[in-house]
């Protein structure tokens, strides 16, 4: 078993559910990304993904977008970025954190180098949602010799012999993409046609050995109580912003606390 | 130009979200089943012709020619189809593949307006729902477009992320298609985006170089020497430069928006000069005007259908293989193309379509009287009118704005007359 995958193992032994709490890198500012993910480290939240703005973000709503648009009118560099989250990290020993960004940025600093500095950070996961994994052999074999683990994502239109294939190449955690779409609330909501969620996990644990991580439209502890069982990990991202920029740092914890 | 597995040398590829991905494949096979269907491509002939006017004439510039006393200057009219521009040959092309694969709506980015027009124009023919998506930014210097997007029956939804031009425009097109990708068509404008987009748009917008062919043969004897294009997003070049890629001794030049200057965010330049970089983003691997770190920059050019950040990763292979010679005009030395278009042969050149003028007239006076230049007009000027009577400072047409303004009907005078 990977190192990330253990660790949500040996989680899993005293919860039903982990949390995983994503903010942006930079916005509002560096330092205030940074006082939040240590805010939430403190609040006990098992993991944090971090996402690394980019200008082009296309599987994100309108929360992140604009977060990410705000992040970068700051210069912001890979490099700091990772040395700062492995710093924080270290301190919190019960946690980690995994990066996510789009290609371009990291496919500019360089997969192989990326893989390597993200490792000596105890950065254990990479979520790169424009990277299929057709295109990924050389940032696959780059995560495994740093003992990292790339996560692949899966939908509820993978094809059967897709969802197959990825599932059984996820090793950290698999990322299962609750609905059509893109992050958060948005205009582009409800077109497509709803699966069953339950099926749909189902149809994933059958092939999958890797823990399970849910995101995509997460806003009510209805929706986390009904993971239990089915899943390993929550994944809370848009609505979680929507509750830092209406109410700072404690309507986020607040909105933490009554999730889970 | 068949690609391998999408790629085109290092470009190209498909770099899009999981939850696209049985969408991609679905168009992928769809196209290439249509195109080895005959049925398919006679429907596909008679909508290029019986929509569009197909085929476009090869004009002899004969004034052009005796004034630059070089090179035998002939146009590519694609400003006579349909809608003004080569815009057209795509959209019908895909607007059929659409009804093949039984879905009912089409979502397009647009940044001048021409391709959002012509996918409304198409639309409304076949009886598909239509959203286009336009950044706000552009919605505010292209209203005419925006206007006859709407009353053509299309929704046209501003898009107020980013610097709210084409390429927010590209972004939030691609959101809609994730959401909606079941019962909706990706529609691009232009040979960009992921696997198969760059290939199926430069196969429908070859109809150009095929006809060049033929023509060039009947009317002169022989190909071409040389051919010219602009190059935006690069589907124009794609369509007259691709049917003659074996022919080694017909020499293509491309040209892109040189702007106001060489300075990050004052042009477009993404294939010479070092100004590009290779990046992967919005769906595909090419050349993209990009800061160190990688996050994608701004652009500019006097012609909207140019500023895209990235290029068709054809383009981009073929100009760094040397097949394609890549240059670029200046804003300054496209007026003047126009200009001179104008006033020597009678013809109204969209400023896209200009900048190829502008690169190959530079050209035309050092190349042998016997040699046979062809240039793509790719569309028509009418829809740059307020754009170019500012350049060339028309002292009538501000007048001209404000009696019309203070003569149009308004909600608000009505409001009043009724209240009076």
């Amino acid at each position: 078993m990977s190192q990330l995958a253990t660790f949500i193992a040996e989680k899993r032994q005293q919860k039903p559910i982990l949390s995983m709490t994503h903010v942006v890198y930079g916005y509002p500012s560096v330092e205030e990304s940074l006082s939040w993910m240590e805010r939430l480290m403190q609040e006990g939240v098992d993991f944090i993904e971090v996402q690394f703005p980019f200008s082009d973000p296309v599987a994100d709503g309108p929360s992140i977008v604009a977060a990410c648009h705000k992040a970068l009118e700051q210069d912001l560099n890979v490099e700091t970025c990772l040395s700062q989250l492995g710093k924080l990290a270290k301190n919190f020993p019960d946690s980690r954190i995994v990066l996510m960004s789009y290609l371009n940025p990291m496919y500019r600093f360089g997969l192989d180098k990326l893989a390597k500095r993200a490792a000596e950070e105890n950065i254990l996961g990479l979520i790169l949602p424009d990277l299929p994994i057709e295109q990924a052999a050389t940032y696959q074999a780059a995560c495994k010799t740093s003992g990292i683990d790339p996560v692949w994502l899966v939908t509820p239109v993978t094809p059967p012999d897709r969802l197959a294939m990825l599932a059984s190449q996820a090793s950290g955690f698999l990322y299962c993409v609750a609905r059509s779409g893109v992050t958060g609330h948005s205009v582009h909501e409800g077109k497509a046609k709803q699966t069953s969620l339950d099926e749909y996990l189902a149809q994933i644990k059958q092939h999958a050995s890797a823990p399970m991580g849910v995101g995509f439209g997460l806003r009510e502890r209805a929706q986390i109580e009904q993971l239990i069982g089915k899943a390993d990990i929550a994944i809370l991202g848009s609505a979680l912003l929507d509750a830092y920029n209406k109410g700072g740092q404690e309507a986020g914890i607040k909105l933490i606390r009554d999730l889970f | 130009m068949q690609s391998e597995n999408g790629f085109y040398g290092q470009y190209g590829g498909s770099y899009i979200p999981e939850i696209l991905y049985s969408s991609q494949q679905q168009i992928l096979h769809a196209f290439e089943e249509a195109k080895n269907d005959p049925e398919f491509l006679a429907e596909l002939n008679q909508q290029w012709q019986q929509f569009s006017g197909r085929p476009t004439p090869l004009t002899f510039c004969a004034n052009l020619t005796e004034h630059f006393g070089g090179a035998q200057i002939y146009l590519k009219r694609e400003d006579l189809n349909h809608s003004g521009a080569h815009k057209m040959n795509n959209v019908i092309g895909q607007g059929l593949l659409v009804k093949r694969m039984g879905k009912k709506r089409v979502i397009a980015e647009t940044g001048a307006g021409q391709h959002g027009i012509a996918t409304a124009l198409v639309a409304a023919r076949l009886g598909l729902e239509c959203t286009i998506y336009m950044g706000a930014k552009d919605i505010e210097r292209q209203y005419p477009n925006v206007f006859w997007m709407k009353q053509l029956g299309a929704t046209v939804v501003p898009v107020t992320t980013g610097a709210q031009t084409l390429r927010d425009a590209l972004d939030e097109a691609l959101r809609d298609w994730s959401s909606s990708h079941e019962e909706s068509h990706y529609l691009i404008g232009t040979s960009c985006g992921c696997a198969p987009f760059p290939e199926m748009v430069a196969y429908f917008q070859s109809v150009i170089g095929n006809e060049v062919r033929e023509q060039s043969v009947a009317q002169f004897g022989q190909f071409p020497d040389r051919l010219y294009a602009c190059v935006g997003g690069g589907s124009n070049a794609c369509g007259l430069f691709l049917p003659f890629l074996d022919d080694k001794e017909v020499e293509m030049v491309g040209v892109e928006a040189g702007g106001k200057g060489l300075e990050l965010g004052e042009h477009s330049i993404r294939l010479s000069h070092n100004l590009g970089q290779p990046g992967i983003a919005q769906g595909f691997a090419t050349m993209f005007l990009q800061d160190d770190a990688g996050q994608l920059q701004e652009t500019h050019s006097i012609a909207a259908g140019l500023d895209y950040v990235g290029v068709s990763p054809i383009i981009a292979h073929l100009a760094e293989t040397g097949r394609i010679n890549m240059t670029y005009a200046m804003d300054d030395d496209v007026i003047a193309a126009c200009t001179l278009l104008l006033k020597k042969e009678g013809i109204i050149p969209a400023l896209e379509s200009s900048h190829a003028l502008a690169g190959a007239f530079k050209d035309a006076p050092n190349l042998p009287k016997d040699s046979k230049i062809v240039i793509n007009l790719s569309g028509r000027g009418d829809k740059d009118i307020f754009n170019v009577a500012k350049a060339v400072q028309d002292e009538t047409f501000p007048q001209f704005l404000t009696d019309y303004l203070a003569a149009y009907p308004t909600n608000h005078a009505d409001n009043e007359e009724q209240n009076a």
